[in-house]
């Protein structure tokens, strides 16, 4: 019985990872056409992925939007976190709800919504936000922001407030008690957030699709694109990139913050 | 007690004067966070909402109205009801096949004392955090005509033609239960790692199998995490885009693709608005079901 549920979970962890080690390993083919077992190994598709002008446009968008998006939504929600942790004010729970709500509402709704909204606007005052990288940052601000509300509110709760009324009782003002005592306290569920809130933005598809002009696309879209056509070993290189650069965020991730503690 | 009952009135004043100026500095905080959500979420909704009451017109594509015919379109046109009949058995499926695989992981992440725990819940994430577009790509590799499965069944002598994977049922079953294991294994596991384990050490010295401890007790203490898991799950599956887009075809038809190509391809707003809240009502309506279900299993356990 032992013996059988190991098996069990040992297959269920390469079911898991199976996908992600195939694109991998084909990325290194030496063969135009996928090919099982592979003529040899190369490393060209990674050079033709970075000359491809697509696909770099596309990493660069995507690199930019998933900084900015974190970095606004770290901002926004580590404030938001602290009020909503230490203060007790009327329509809390309600707040509460509201800013946590991108997370019920399917991500593909909310990218039509705002594709109407934003051509809407558009009509209406002539400020196209898919014009420029504004609208995609507004949406994936929004996106990440929950993400952001809750590890920094767990972090926040798990901390002793005792040591923040002490430093006021010894007579330290209200930014001091924050810049030398709550804010370094704070800071392991800060990094958390920025890093997760930057792999959500940066491999989220749904949300982006409608809200991108031409030419500003991000990388899952652009892979998205191609792949609706052919598998191609580049593709396979770009997906690489993208399983790399996302490990190490996740392991950086880990140093911070338990992982475990996030979902 | 005089004196302590006038600083107790001191206080409390000193408290009310407090809680109002809290008040006021925790709405300062908080208003940035919500106005992003306001103007990126709850306005868009809205506009969408407004819009489902709108008609089409071939020509004018929108004219403002208040009707409820796109919301009749979709109960009079069977298509859409076939539709909607398939995601509700994907998620179905995917929901009850994802809990069933996952408890056995989640289990064992919870009661691991192993030092590379940290690792094996980064295996579980980490696929997560890849995204759907790079997962499909590399179910590709594996189901595609000259894919990974195919050659080595070839090869083995097992079938003579490559048999279609990529395009069917089997591998929008795959890719779906592959996207939402991660999400199922966390959540039990977080579950499972709260229970009083000695529990089942009481129930095995009264004489208990270790298989009926397991079942009458651990199993009934983790039921409120198949139940969060399962209706996230189902939730997830119900609207999912890329998948089915990716790995179904055009010829596999969920929500999700259908109320997007609605928008992008007939320009009918009105028709793909309202399906989209049909897919939210629907969605809201099929969790409410199954947490009134999952609250009398509980109460069944529990008796």
């Amino acid at each position: 019985m032992r013996w059988f549920l190991s098996a069990f979970v040992f297959c269920a962890f390469v079911f898991l990872v199976l996908p992600v080690v195939f694109i991998v390993w084909v990325s290194f083919f030496d063969s135009v056409f996928l090919t099982f077992p592979p003529p040899s190994y190369t490393f060209k598709w990674f050079v033709a992925a970075a000359e491809s002008p697509v696909f770099f446009n596309a990493f660069t968008v995507s690199l930019y939007v998933a900084a900015m998006s974190s970095m606004l939504s770290v901002c926004f929600g580590a404030v938001a976190s602290i009020a909503l942790v230490r203060y007790r004010f009327p329509g809390r729970e309600l707040l509460n709800g509201l800013l946590l709500s991108p997370l019920v509402i399917p991500n593909i709704v909310l990218g039509i919504a705002l594709y109407i909204f934003f051509i809407a606007i558009a009509d209406r005052f002539s400020f196209d936000a898919t014009a420029s990288n504004v609208g995609i940052v507004i949406a994936h601000t929004m996106m990440v922001l929950p993400w952001s509300i809750r590890l920094i509110g767990a972090n926040l709760l798990g901390q002793d407030v005792s040591i923040e009324e002490a430093a006021s009782n010894l007579g330290a003002g209200k930014w001091t008690v924050f810049r030398r005592v709550t804010f370094p306290l704070m800071r392991g569920g800060v990094v958390a957030a920025g890093l997760f809130s930057f792999i959500i933005s940066f491999e989220n598809l749904e949300l982006s699709l409608l809200i991108v002009s031409p030419g500003r696309t991000t990388l899952p879209i652009a892979l998205m694109q191609y792949l609706e056509f052919d598998m191609d070993p580049t593709i396979a290189a770009v997906s690489t990139i993208q399983v790399v650069i996302i490990a190490a965020v996740l392991v950086v991730t880990d140093r911070f913050f338990k992982l475990s503690r996030i979902v | 007690m005089v004196g302590s009952g006038i600083q107790g009135l001191i206080g409390i004043n000193f408290l009310m004067s407090n809680t109002r100026r809290n008040t006021l500095t925790a709405a300062t905080m908080v208003l940035p966070a919500t106005v992003v959500i306001v103007v990126a979420l709850v306005l868009p909704t809205l506009i969408l909402l407004r819009y489902s009451f709108n008609q089409f017109d071939p020509t004018e594509l929108m004219i403002s109205a208040f009707t409820w015919e796109n919301y009749a379109e979709f109960f009079s046109v069977p298509y859409y009801q076939s539709v909607m009949m398939t995601t509700l058995t994907v998620a179905l499926l995917t929901t009850i096949s994802g809990v069933i695989i996952a408890y056995p992981v989640a289990l064992f992440l919870a009661r691991t004392t192993s030092r590379f725990k940290s690792l094996f819940v980064i295996l579980v994430l980490f696929p997560l955090l890849v995204g759907n577009v790079v997962r499909a790509a590399g179910w590709m590799t594996l189901f595609g005509a000259k894919g990974f499965l195919n050659v080595t069944m070839m090869y083995l002598g097992l079938i003579d033609e490559p048999i279609e994977m990529m395009y069917t049922d089997f591998s929008v079953y795959v890719g779906m239960l592959n996207v939402m294991l991660p999400f199922i294994i966390l959540t039990l596991q977080g579950v499972l790692e709260s229970i009083d384990y000695s529990l089942t050490e009481a129930a095995e010295n009264l004489g208990a199998s270790p298989f009926t401890a397991f079942w009458r007790v651990i199993f009934p203490l983790s039921m409120p995490g198949i139940a969060t898991a399962s209706i996230l799950v189902f939730i997830l599956t119900m609207n999912s885009y890329s998948t089915p887009v990716l790995l179904g075809g055009p010829r596999f038809a969920m929500m999700g693709p259908t109320l997007y190509n609605e928008i992008t391809e007939n320009y009918n707003w009105p028709f793909g608005a309202a399906l989209a809240f049909i897919l939210t009502a629907v969605t809201i309506i099929a969790t409410a079901i199954s947490s009134l279900y999952f609250r009398r299993r509980l109460k069944s356990f529990t008796v």
